[in-house]
């Protein structure tokens, strides 16, 4: 009877959830949260991208997400500025960029991706393991079925960036903190 | 197993032209309208939504030039399929027929048979592809199909990658890495046809990065419908696996797995016996096992760029009353991929495959000598994607190089172009030449079929094996078209024209006497050729229509001629040609319509039309099969189907002595429960 009852009530609760919105994938919650940054996050004034008309999203290498990104993010603006997706090819092309979304297949060299980003004052942000205590700065993480983000402070402060603290206070793990880890 | 040279498939998948993933999720992009409302939401909202993973690229379809289409875990959930061959109705294009409750026929592009001699199959990349009969020994291939990640089928030839006997399709079975399979699954089922069957797995974690699974799954089946009322197609199988996935560093990637089987699998066969002299109708049944071992290395070297070495050895034991064998398989293979210039991707490997067997006579009538034997392959293949146009236009061209023992050495080329002149549309166009390589039972089978027992003296029909049959080749121009018509529907569509020169047929026929033993015996011999050459011509078009959120709706519909004739010559002695033409569906259509419904309810319906076969007097037959399905909050998940609905049976292939099997009307219940 007890089983039946668990079963009943399990059959109460599906029902309630399924009634919910259907559920976004991944990819575009990803994407909106990458908009989001652009509110909590500032570049410096005197960075390529902030003398640009757009705000720059930029997706290195071939990625189905760009389009995602596209479709996501289409009409949008920041700060009066609207939001262009633009794909590149090789990192150095990154300084006109505010963010830069590194797909899974930079894993592999990572390190040299990100030398190569040196001095540029770009976002980085990606979903590759580790990303956040490998020199990245954002790095999305799935908790179940939720999607979540770690953030390394130093990472982004040595590249000129300034993180506010609502974007800290909610990232899962802040690392870097106090300038101190980083690498 | 030695005459063609299949390569690792989870590479593959990214080798065929450009990583070819998930070919179904393709269509499906992201959905827009519910998209523009996560802009809106703060930080915490974000963190908040559940959302639906996704794997990754899925827009590598539209740059795919093959046709290719993958069924994915979802797909084979929801369509109750029980069995891979079952899993296989899912893909457009992809022949199946149910022969009796263990056998099935599984062609592409025709040629279907017990044994389709065109079509490659490997499992986590290694071949199940018999070099004895020429074929896939399907009541042998059991996976766990919780554990699928997706079966990848390519419709066309594939040689140059994958090599020989990849003629008319390649179907690619891929399971989960055992990081996506953590935690225990147990699932129950039973009902008229599916007995009862059982999945047990448990997967954990070790080490960092390092995850493994252990599973077994037994499984009893049949008998199917039988008009003289003999039951003879019963089958039970057991296996037992693991898979463990390291991830080191982020570049390196191990795993090593595998199996181990037993199984039965009842069977009517016909024999010729000499003591005393007389064709037999049995009822028998094939004791069937065996196990694997694969390791596999993935090395990534970054910007799309890596290298891999897999290796498998591979036992099979078969035996019934008709013959027996034992196989040995040892298997090695290496494949570079390697960008150049971010744009230009350039993919090479090569392999080696030794595979010692010995046949076990155990009838009178059936013999391959010698009895023991080495079979190899060894080969090398390069393959050149080039960028034309940045973005729209590639040109992919390579060729596979191989050698094996019973035909010597083949050249597999092919030259694809695809044009993707906007992000949901693309065109390609493919020349493909591709070999089916001679096998034993084409080059060492003694076949005996008696003709006449008395009055003396004693009349057989002997088919022997030609040693110097050569490969059957194939030249096949196809064409393709996606496109997005609208955002919710996606529609796939190929065409082709295969030209075929050099297939096996039979050669004139000969008189022989022998009088050891005495009395005297007369054999009528007849010996294989290469002897029939031809054309087929035919179209494949799947749409897929997501109506709404809990409403999708699919289709294919495919069509196949086949006009073959003999080689100059010779004159079709054993009616081969209309056995050929006869044996594959000029058309095939089916329709899948998948309801979620509120309360996890989810109510899946497909509908099947396959057009008659001359061959085997099977008349055309349209069928449906439904399932409804519950997952409960709990993990646990209900399901009932019924396959078949439409009849009480009907036949769907010819191939066993005597009457035509009736595949029956069935219908089951099963519990799955995940942790």
């Amino acid at each position: 009877m007890a089983a039946g009852a668990a079963i009943v009530c399990s059959f109460l609760i599906s029902t309630a959830l399924a009634a919910e919105a259907p559920k976004p994938n991944e990819y575009q919650v990803r994407a909106a949260y990458i908009y989001n940054f652009g509110k909590f996050v500032k570049w410096p004034a005197a960075s390529i991208a902030n003398q640009e008309d757009a705000f720059t999203i930029c997706v290195l290498g071939e990625d189905s997400f760009g389009g995602i990104l596209q479709a996501t993010l289409a009409g949008e603006s920041l700060g009066g500025r609207p939001v262009h997706v633009k794909r590149i090819a090789r990192p150095q092309e990154a300084s006109s960029c505010h963010v830069l979304y590194l797909n899974n297949a930079a894993e592999g060299h990572l390190k040299e991706t990100l030398a190569a980003l040196d001095r540029i004052s770009v976002l980085t942000v990606s979903e590759i393991p580790g990303f956040s205590r490998r020199g990245g700065m954002i790095q999305f993480v799935l908790d179940g079925e939720r999607v979540r983000f770690e953030i390394n402070r130093a990472n982004a402060e040595s590249a000129g960036l300034t993180l506010t603290s609502d974007l800290l206070k909610v990232a899962v793990a802040v690392w870097g903190n106090g300038r101190t880890g980083g690498h | 197993m030695p005459r063609f040279k299949p390569l690792p498939a989870v590479l593959l998948s990214g080798l065929f032209l450009l990583q070819f993933e998930e070919a179904r999720g393709a269509e499906a992009p992201a959905d827009v309208k519910a998209s523009s409302a996560l802009t809106q939401m703060s930080l915490e909202q974000l963190g908040n939504v559940e959302v639906t993973t996704v794997s990754k690229e899925p827009e590598q379809v539209w740059r795919t030039p093959a046709a290719v289409y993958a069924i994915t875990q979802e797909d084979i959930r929801r369509s109750g399929a029980t069995s891979i061959p079952e899993a296989l109705r899912l893909a457009p294009g992809v022949e199946v027929a149910r022969i009796d409750a263990d056998h099935w026929s599984v062609a592409i592009r025709g040629f279907a048979g017990q044994f389709s001699k065109n079509l490659l199959v490997l499992i986590d990349g290694r071949s199940v592809y018999t070099p004895l009969f020429s074929g896939v020994y399907w009541d042998a291939q059991n996976v766990m199909l919780e554990d699928v990640e997706r079966i990848e089928v390519i419709r066309g030839p594939g040689g140059t990658i994958w090599g020989a006997n990849a003629v008319n399709g390649v179907i690619n079975i891929i399971t989960k890495s055992a990081q996506d399979t953590q935690g225990v699954l147990a699932a129950l089922g039973g009902g008229n046809v599916e007995q009862g069957t059982g999945d047990l797995r448990y997967g954990g974690t070790k080490a960092k990065g390092l995850h493994y699974r252990v599973y077994a799954m037994g499984a009893l089946r049949g008998p199917e419908f039988h008009s003289d009322d003999d039951r003879f197609d019963h089958w039970r199988t057991g296996q037992i696996g693991f898979r463990m996935d390291w991830r080191r560093g982020g570049k390196d990637d191990f795993t090593l797995q595998g199996d181990g089987y037993l199984a039965q699998s009842g069977e009517r066969i016909d024999i010729a016996s000499f003591t005393p002299i007389a064709e037999e109708m049995l009822d028998d049944k094939a004791y069937i096992s065996g196990g694997n071992l694969l390791a596999r290395w993935r090395h990534s070297m970054g910007e799309g760029s890596d290298i891999q070495i897999q290796t498998y050895f591979d036992r099979t034991n078969r035996k019934d009353l008709e013959l027996g064998e034992t196989r040995d398989t040892f298997d090695v293979d290496l494949v570079q991929r390697a960008r150049i210039d971010g744009e230009q991707e350039l993919t090479w490997g090569l392999g080696a495959r030794v595979s010692p067997s010995n046949v076990i006579q155990t009838s009178d009538g059936v013999n391959f000598l010698p009895h023991q034997q080495v079979d190899s392959i060894y080969s090398g293949f390069g393959q050149y994607v080039l960028p034309l146009a940045r973005d729209k236009l590639w040109l992919t061209a390579g060729s596979k190089l191989e050698h094996n023992n019973f035909s010597g050495v083949d050249y597999q080329p092919s030259v694809r172009l695809l044009w993707k002149p906007s992000q949901h549309q693309s065109f390609w166009t493919a020349v493909t030449r591709a070999v089916r390589t001679p096998s034993r039972v084409d080059q060492d089978v003694q076949f005996l079929i008696v003709v006449q027992a008395t009055p003396p003296p004693p009349i057989f029909f002997d088919i022997v094996g030609n040693p110097k049959l050569k490969a059957e080749k194939l030249i096949a121009y196809e064409m393709g078209y996606r496109t997005e018509v609208h955002r919710n529907v996606y529609v796939d569509f190929t065409t082709f024209f295969n030209t075929y020169k050099d297939l096996q047929g039979y050669g004139p026929l000969s008189l022989a006497a022998s009088t050891t033993p005495p009395p005297l015996d007369l054999y009528i011999l007849l010996p294989y050729e290469n002897a029939i050459e031809g054309r087929t011509i035919g179209m494949e078009i799947a749409p897929n229509w997501e109506i709404t959120r809990w409403w999708q709706l699919r289709g294919s519909y495919s069509f196949l001629h086949m006009d073959l004739k003999d080689q100059p010559g010779f004159n079709d002695v054993g009616n081969l040609l209309s056995s050929y033409m006869g044996s594959s569906p000029s058309h095939l259509a089916t329709a899948q319509s998948r309801f979620n419904l509120p309360g996890h309810l989810e109510f899946d319906q497909t509908y099947r039309y396959v057009s008659g076969l001359p061959e085997y007097s099977v008349h055309p037959y349209s069928t449906a099969d439904a399932r409804l399905g519950w997952r409960t909050a709990a993990g646990i998940d209900f399901a009932v189907v019924g396959q078949n609905l439409v009849r009480p049976d009907h036949p769907e292939f010819g191939g066993d002595p005597g009457p035509l099997v009736q595949i029956k009307r069935s219908i089951f219940l099963s519990v799955r429960w995940a942790k």
